[in-house]
């Protein structure tokens, strides 16, 4: 497995190299301005003056081979000095990747806004799973119940309402009408007592719960189905042939074999998760990567967004290689050499 | 804590309302929500409005305009003038004169040198300064004194308010900035995201494209002000949802630009926790008439290009089709429609300040289809067999396109509504803002290539002196493949009659002169029908009951006053 | 049995009746049953194998599941030794599990993959006994020695076996508890050839040492003919004929069991030479919907009239054969 696992990382180099590349080619061709969301009062010379500024005025190749230069070596070694202290080579004229509409480096961007997104996208999948699992536990245990229909119309809902119609009729009902949560999210809201500690559930609350729905709905399927296969197993069949309780069987053999695959769908959506939610975040204004994400394609920040689709990349390549592995270690039928 | 906040407000409700305003921070926290938010607080880097607003809290300019559009002194003792010498009788230079004891918010003097280095950032050739056109014609910027600010043009300026006037063009504090020169700009990610200003707050966290938080300046001039102690700066999100945050839950004083559907904003205003606030400067929904030939069968080098004349468009050079498309037109319903109190009917390119506006074209307010029929009627343009007019083998059809946007695509159908019935073939299409705007040369699809008949946009001009803006129209800013697309001159016209009146406005210092000057300049362009003018567009904000002081200006940032709002019951 | 004396009854299946409800239409109203087991009766003598024998879809399986109760019967009594278990329920019903066991016919599929062997073999120890690990241990490797299995299997997975040494893991989990009794569903069937005399081999050496009494399902009349003590035959939900081994294989009764029978190869050449097949016509009915009368009238050589309308007695032809057929009550 380890050797197998290294094997993976070693081939995973030059995929993320060449997605590298294909992303920039893709930002370069695409048709945007960084000065185009600038009013129009602004003269053509300055704009020319601020493209050349940015270096849009060099060729492709040369700002391809910047950016990975100052993504690959600078960002790392700096990431190193800010750990440890030390000052390596000339960290002064060192440069990191700039965001052209901020001019800030972007790791320090996607720093800030981690915290908002693991929080709010973040907690919404892990409820999501929590109401997930139970539901898809019972609907495949009592199938066609009363129950297994409401959870199936529970996940279509979930699943075809789109989450700016659910964050909406959240924020119209709870905040307009009976004032409840706040509608807006507030990113500088420390939690340093219970007092604070309960505004910032409050404020997560509509968000989280906007997502985990979604969420949910997608994974109580999976967890339904799965238990459905694993129902019908003969081994089930023995598990209850050798006395064990209706709970052990379910909650043991079942469950735990149904869970193989569903830990690993899980798995493969945790990319997910950093990639923010564009749309929920914009409507309660959580503004974490969602938000600098779509803010960055806006404005044709192409740093930015060159470098948060690189870093969900690598996320993706990663979270599969990790589903791999937990299914060879939750599977002792598979084997990987 | 609590109980000194008691007592104080026992106080303040003893003495009355007069006295919550007599000290400094006494009214709590200010909140605002502007849907687009800031990159960063150094309007030099970025010339958004969002950027320039927000800045405008922290920095100042010399001067600034009022709600009325007038330019007041901020930083100075009086407005310079040629009357009070403040202006060289020739007008190549212009003094100001700094009001004694303005101090930074880190408690060092502000002083001309300032404003030398402020100059000097904004116009090193690698800075990329996005401001840069209001230093145009600067050949230095001098110190006489520690508190005299002289600023030399090459030529004559006849209106000199331009460097250190109004938002876009604040002075940065020199010790802050030395070592962000030209190339160096970007680096200063401390010195741009809390940039030390003169004005009433101060950034203590700058989350950007997120939150700015601040609080009051404590050096700030005037010792009672501002009345809010912080000020929660919020971004994210749309204009609907930034207003419902101020008109229905209240959770926001202050939301700005509310592009919204007119309906929705007035049953939010129905809530009764805020109001809206409109405010109109120069900018004027218009369409451009394409004067030269966009036919998609000629070659790059010859479709909308200007050729010296060579290659006008089949039909729209000639005036009276112009004419008669004006009058189809219904702009009372567009104004309905579309923009609600947000918007006015309005027949110039130019339509304010008072002194500017022209009166000569009012005719355009009310629609007379028959009287357009009439007019093409005698000019030759006669029904064809498919209903579409023609003469000499030209049919009136025409390519009209417009940026990605539901209001504007609802007025692009209401006026091919009324062109067909003129008899006048209409194809509609839309680009989206970035591309349109966009300015890629390579792209057929942007509003400067204008590889269309008709094309419609919203353009202004910052500041109150329409000279520059008027200047956009000349024969050489007409875009073309020797300048890459570059150009303001969108819809190619081009007389040396209006040149000739560009020249002279250049030369004239009396106001009421050039009054006259723009308001022909006005008229020639739309008597020609170069430019039909269809809406004059405000801005919207809207806040929140509770908020007093707001003085709602598109003249400059709306936050320009941000020193007097306070709290009222 | 061998030494004549009266056997005791273990086993005592009496008008057991398993139907599966079958739901229909928007609302999964109930729309008929499967009747895969209609109204049987038998019983089994301790230390015996009784042998159930029928076509694949006959039933047999269901029955044997039934009796163990790992389906709630639609009616009808299951006394095992002496104690009625149709009912039971929960707890009652578990603590009766360690008397009766079984061993299925997928080796593969009967255990949980993602448990190691030793803990599928002592997983009933700690739900029934109260053991601490090392008697457990001990447990295991004893049981795993007495079907013939490395004791270091205890650690492995089920993947990691073949088909044979998967069905003595499965055998040693059944004999855990120290079963009376126990139902072999079909256990050699996914079975190679050579490895089946294996597995026979164990199963009877076990039944030998440990007093085991067997319900022995197969398709497989031979293998059959070698284990069973008594044969029962199942056609479509019933059991149309029950008798001694010798006496059923000698002597048929039932026209199935003769069409049946017919179609096993004889080992003795002569008898092959002149052993005459008959062939069954027809497919089997849908045990939702069974013909009315006897259950075997669509495809029986011999049918009469009275076949179709009216449905056979279960009658004991003396000597412990029992048949259902019109035809035996003429003679």
């Amino acid at each position: 497995m380890f050797t197998y696992t290294l094997r993976r990382l070693a081939f995973a180099v030059p995929t993320l190299l060449i997605i590298s590349f294909i992303i920039f080619v893709i930002l370069d061709m695409a048709p945007n301005d960084p000065t185009a969301s600038l009013p129009l009062t602004i003269p053509p010379e300055v704009r020319q003056q601020i493209r050349d500024a940015l270096g849009l005025d060099q060729p492709m190749p040369i700002r391809y081979f910047k950016w990975c230069v100052q993504f690959f070596w600078n960002e790392p070694v700096n990431l190193i000095e800010q750990w440890t202290g030390w000052t390596i080579g000339d960290s002064e004229s060192r440069l990191r990747v700039i965001s052209w509409q901020t001019r800030s480096p972007v790791v320090d961007l996607i720093a800030e806004r981690m915290p908002q997104t693991l929080w709010v996208v973040g907690m919404s999948y892990v409820v999501g799973i929590l109401i997930a699992i139970p539901i898809g536990v019972i609907s495949a245990y009592k199938q066609y119940s009363w129950f297994d229909q409401f959870g199936t119309l529970f996940s279509m809902a979930g699943f075809s309402v789109p989450t700016f119609f659910t964050g909406l009729l959240f924020i119209v009902i709870f905040s307009v009408n009976l004032q409840w949560f706040p509608s807006v999210y507030d990113t500088t809201h420390r939690v340093t007592d219970w007092d604070s500690f309960w505004f910032q559930v409050r404020q997560m609350i509509m968000p989280v719960m906007v997502l985990a729905l979604f969420n949910a709905s997608q994974i109580s399927r999976f967890m339904r189905a799965s238990m459905l296969d694993n129902l019908q197993q003969d081994y089930v069949r023995t598990a209850r042939a050798k006395g064990l309780r209706e709970r052990a069987v379910l909650l043991i053999h079942v469950l735990r074999n149904s869970m193989i695959p569903v830990v690993t769908v899980i798995a493969l959506g945790v990319p997910q998760i950093f990639g923010g939610a564009i749309i929920t975040e914009q409507i309660f204004r959580v503004n974490g990567l969602g938000q600098l994400l779509i803010v960055g394609i806006q404005s044709a920040d192409i740093p930015l967004v060159q470098t948060l689709t690189f870093i969900f990349a690598v996320l993706i390549v990663l979270f599969n290689l990790v589903a791999d592995v937990l299914y060879g270690i939750l599977d002792p039928r598979i084997r990987y050499d | 804590m609590r109980l000194t906040h008691l007592l104080g407000t026992a106080v303040v409700l003893a003495l009355g309302a007069s006295a919550a305003m007599a000290e400094r921070g006494a009214d709590g926290q200010l909140n605002i929500i502007y849907w687009q938010a800031p990159s960063t607080m150094n309007p030099f880097l970025s010339g958004g409005t969002k950027e320039v607003e927000a800045a405008s809290m922290v920095l100042e300019p010399l001067a600034s305009y009022d709600q009325d559009g007038n330019i007041v002194p901020r930083l100075v003792e009086q407005l310079p003038t040629v009357e009070n010498g403040g202006v060289a009788a020739d007008l190549t230079s212009i003094t100001w004169k700094i009001k004694p004891g303005i101090l930074w918010s880190d408690g060092t003097p502000f002083t001309a040198n300032d404003a030398v280095f402020t100059w000097q950032y904004c116009t090193h050739p690698e800075g990329g300064c996005s401001q840069s056109s209001y230093f145009d014609g600067v050949t230095s910027v001098e110190a006489v004194d520690d508190l005299t600010v002289k600023v030399i043009f090459a030529e004559p300026k006849p209106y000199p308010y331009t460097a250190f006037a109004g938002s876009e063009s604040p002075v940065l504090q020199a010790a802050q900035f030395a070592d962000c020169l030209g190339a160096k700009a970007p680096e200063c990610t401390d010195a741009n995201f809390g940039p030390i200003g003169t004005g009433p707050f101060v950034v203590t966290d700058f989350k950007p494209n997120d939150v700015i938080s601040l609080e009051a300046n404590p050096n700030y001039r005037e010792a009672d002000k501002p009345a809010f102690g912080s000020v929660l700066f919020k971004g994210g999100g749309d204009a609907a949802s930034a207003a419902r945050s101020v008109l229905e839950t209240g959770e926001f004083d202050y939301a700005w630009n509310l592009q919204i559907e007119p309906e929705i904003l007035t049953q939010m205003e129905a809530a009764g926790k805020g109001s809206v606030v409109v405010s109109f400067q120069t900018s004027v929904e218009r369409l451009h008439l394409n004067q030269t030939n966009a036919d998609s069968g000629l070659s790059a080098e010859e479709r909308s290009v200007y050729n010296d004349g060579n290659n006008p468009h089949p039909f729209l050079t000639d005036p009276e089709v112009g004419k008669a498309l004006s009058m189809a037109i219904d702009r009372e319903l567009l104004v309905e429609v579309g923009y609600g109190k947000t918007g006015q009917v309005t027949c110039n390119v130019l339509p304010a300040p008072e002194l500017y506006a022209s009166t000569a074209n009012d005719g355009c307010k009310t629609q007379d289809l028959e009287g357009a029929k009439a007019v093409l009627d005698a000019a030759g343009w006669v029904p064809g067999g498919d209903g579409v007019r023609e003469k000499d083998g030209v049919r009136l059809s025409v390519l009209y396109q417009t940026s990605t946007n539901s209001v504007r695509q609802g007025t692009q159908a209401l006026i091919k509504q009324w062109w067909n019935e003129l008899g006048v073939e209409v194809e509609l299409r839309n680009i989206d803002a970035s591309v349109f705007f966009g300015g890629d040369p390579a792209s057929p699809d942007t509003f400067q290539k204008f590889y269309a008949d008709i094309e419609m946009y919203t353009n202004n001009f910052s500041g109150a002196d329409p000279e520059a803006y008027m200047a956009n129209w000349r024969c050489s800013e007409i875009p073309g493949p020797g300048t890459q697309w570059q150009g303001s001159n969108i819809q190619r016209f081009c007389k040396p009659e209006y040149d000739a009146l560009v020249d002279e406005m250049a030369k004239t210092a009396d106001l009421a002169t050039r009054g006259e000057l723009a308001k022909a300049m006005n008229d020639m362009i739309i008597q020609e029908y170069s430019i039909i003018p269809l809406i004059h567009r405000g801005g919207t904000s809207a806040h929140a009951n509770t908020l007093g002081g707001v003085k709602m200006t598109d003249w400059d940032s709306e936050l320009w006053n941000i020193a007097d709002w306070h709290r009222v019951e | 049995m061998a030494d004549g004396g009266d056997p005791r009854v273990l086993v005592r299946v009496d008008g057991l009746k398993m139907h599966f409800p079958i739901h229909e239409g928007l609302l999964r109203r109930q729309a008929g049953s499967v009747k895969a087991v209609d109204d049987i009766s038998f019983e089994i003598f301790e230390g015996e194998t009784l042998g159930l024998v029928g076509e694949s879809g006959c039933g047999k399986s269901t029955a044997g599941r039934t009796i163990l109760r790992l389906y709630q019967p639609t009616e009808g009594v299951i006394e095992i030794d002496g104690r009625d278990i149709s009912t039971l329920e929960g707890t009652a019903l578990r603590d009766l599990r360690p008397t009766m066991q079984m061993i299925f016919q997928d080796p593969q599929a009967s255990l949980n993959p993602r448990m190691t062997v030793g803990s599928i073999i002592a997983e009933p120890l700690s739900e029934h006994h109260a053991m601490n690990a090392t008697d457990r241990r001990n447990k295991v490797y004893e049981l795993l020695d007495a079907v013939g299995l490395n004791r270091d299997f205890a650690n492995r997975y089920p993947h990691e076996f073949s088909g044979g040494q998967r069905q003595r893991i499965g055998i040693a989990r059944a004999l855990a508890l120290n079963p009376k009794f126990i139902v072999c569903d079909e256990p050699i069937a996914a079975l190679d050839v050579s490895i089946q005399a294996q597995v026979v081999n164990l199963l009877e050496d076990l039944q030998e040492k440990l007093g085991l009494t067997y319900l022995f399902i197969s398709h497989d009349l031979s293998m059959v003919r070698h284990l069973a003590t008594r044969v029962a035959v199942m056609y479509l939900g019933k059991i149309v004929e029950l008798a001694p081994r010798d006496a059923l294989y000698n002597d048929p009764k039932h026209p199935y069991t003769q069409a049946l029978l017919s179609a096993v190869p004889n080992p003795d050449p002569k008898t092959e030479a002149v052993r005459e097949r008959i062939i069954l016509t027809g497919d089997v009915p849908s045990p939702a919907n069974p013909p009315q009368g006897c259950n075997f009238c669509t495809r029986c050589p011999k049918v009469m009239d009275r076949c179709r309308v009216e449905e056979p007695t279960w009658r004991d032809l003396g000597q412990g054969r029992y048949a259902a057929c019109h035809l035996l009550e003429d003679a």
